[in-house]
């Protein structure tokens, strides 16, 4: 009997979480993409994001065009989907600071690649913010790193600062770009690579 | 039977095991900066420019590296008096809204209470009893339309003349929404936690650029201040783009790495509103350009 009551007080507890789950009540909009197959719409993203589950990069962007009262939906160059978006429907976590380390093995990145993936706006896009050798417009809005190699950080400290910069400075607005799947693993070791051979 | 009551009990529990997991814990979040921090008005002390730009019709001369510190306002009237993709804007929206209100019943829709639409534009966003839920000015001019049988989508280059052509009788008036109580105070919390949601594939915030790297270089860009914007929308874009600000935010989340959002979805309007209140006692200026 005291199983049973247990189980109802944990159902009346489910019954809560699952209000409170679908608690932003929906109003319908003009939906520029029709949802159909709710299957393929993906977990945790929410209803108001421009996405075409049936596209080719998912995400959708909208274009006015002259003279007309409709708008035109085009392709972005990537899916980007499964980072949280700004919409208070979106329950899905951020990343959490993660700390790293190479654990004393080679760092194993190539410089060449790694400039590459720096001064590349649709990649790693460093130069946005970071002045990089060869940068006409260099950025301003982090720390130069020209003569980079001379600060004498360790490829294991450069390695943290590229993949979760978090986890050193938790004020800071460099993305985290290992830990939030920005780059891959290797790509980041390129990036360090690059950075310690900046003299 | 007393197996049976064990068994489902037990069912129970372990159901309600996993259920409870992911409504337990909420979900982990990064701000930019102290979301409580930003009075709403325009508001001189951030970034120290306000003294600058704050009257459109005597800015002083800046150098290149120096010009964020107008806030673009050069680019508005009467500092810049050429004609821009803008007036051709304006131009259709008269046209269309003549159309449109050719019984009157469009200007009362939109908010006019005698045909005059002085003011109007400084009504929005606002909350609407009808569809429950706060609205911009430009998901009105939708609604309204259709009810004249124009379709005018939220964003579209139409409507957005309309807009343009609304606004345009509430020049030189400053923008004044109340966001002390009620919806729009619930819609301005919500639009500046947005603004400081740090979210998408560079874990940014609209104020990681907009608050903390105002004035720096992001290559041949330089952030400014969001105080002030919002008087000046829909815009004309130099790539030959009429923008209204809810396109414009989807370029911004774009721009940014971030999945972006249905135009007149909650969040962007929530947006509008914080932006809007970042206006108040900024007066409006339509038809405009921006790079």
């Amino acid at each position: 009997m005291r199983g049973l009551l247990v189980g109802l007080a944990a159902t009346v507890v489910l019954q809560a979480c699952a209000n409170q789950a679908q608690a932003p009540a929906k109003v319908a909009e003009v939906a520029p993409v029709e949802v159909k197959p709710a299957a393929v719409w993906p977990a945790g993203l929410p209803q108001d994001a421009l996405y075409n589950p049936e596209g080719k990069n998912k995400t959708t962007w909208p274009q006015p065009v002259k003279n007309s009262g409709e708008l035109k939906y085009n392709e972005h160059a990537r899916d980007l989907s499964k980072w949280i978006t700004r919409s208070s429907d979106d329950m899905r976590s951020s990343i959490m600071p993660m700390k790293v380390s190479l654990n004393g093995a080679p760092l194993n990145g190539d410089a060449a690649r790694g400039k590459e993936i720096a001064m590349n706006t649709g990649r790693g896009n460093c130069w946005a913010c970071h002045a990089l050798p060869g940068d006409a417009q260099p950025g301003s809005s982090g720390p130069s790193l020209i003569g980079f190699k001379s600060r004498g950080y360790s490829d294991d400290m450069v390695y943290q600062f590229v993949y979760d910069r978090r986890a050193v400075n938790p004020n800071t607005v460099m993305p985290p770009f290992g830990a939030i799947g920005n780059l891959n693993d290797q790509e980041v070791r390129d990036v360090v690579a690059f950075l310690q051979s900046l003299n | 039977m007393k197996n049976l009551k064990i068994s489902l009990s037990a069912l129970m529990l372990i159901s309600s095991g996993f259920a409870a997991l992911p409504c337990a814990a909420e979900p982990f979040r990064e701000y930019a900066t102290d979301a409580t921090s930003t009075p709403p008005s325009a508001n001189k002390d951030h970034t120290n420019t306000y003294q600058y730009w704050k009257d459109r019709a005597n800015l002083p001369t800046m150098n290149g590296t120096d010009e964020w510190k107008l806030n673009w306002k050069f680019r508005d009237r009467p500092g810049n008096d050429q004609l821009h993709g803008g007036d051709e804007a304006y131009d259709r929206g008269e046209m269309l809204y003549k159309k449109l209100n050719a019984d009157g019943n469009f200007s009362a829709c939109i908010g006019s209470k005698d045909g005059n639409l002085k003011g109007v534009r400084l009504m929005y966003p606002s909350y609407s009893e009808a569809a429950k839920k706060v609205v911009g000015m430009e998901a009105v001019i939708e609604q309204c339309a259709a009810k004249q049988n124009m379709k005018l989508m939220n964003g579209s280059y139409d409507n957005s003349a309309v807009s343009i052509y609304v606004a345009s009788f509430s020049n030189s008036m400053p923008m004044k929404i109340d966001v002390s109580q009620g919806p729009l105070k619930e819609s301005f919390e919500r639009g500046k936690t947005a603004f400081n949601l740090k979210a998408g594939r560079n874990n940014l915030a609209c104020a990681s650029c907009h608050v903390n790297m105002v004035g720096n270089n992001l290559r041949g860009q330089t952030p400014t201040t969001m105080y002030g914007d919002a008087t000046h929308w829909p815009t004309w874009r130099g790539k030959d783009e009429l923008q209204s600000l809810h396109v414009r935010l989807t370029e911004c989340d774009r721009n940014a790495g971030v999945q972006p959002l249905k135009i007149g979805s909650m969040t962007y309007t929530d947006i509008e509103v914080y932006l809007s209140a970042l206006s108040n006692g900024y007066p409006m200026l339509v038809p405009s350009m921006r790079d």
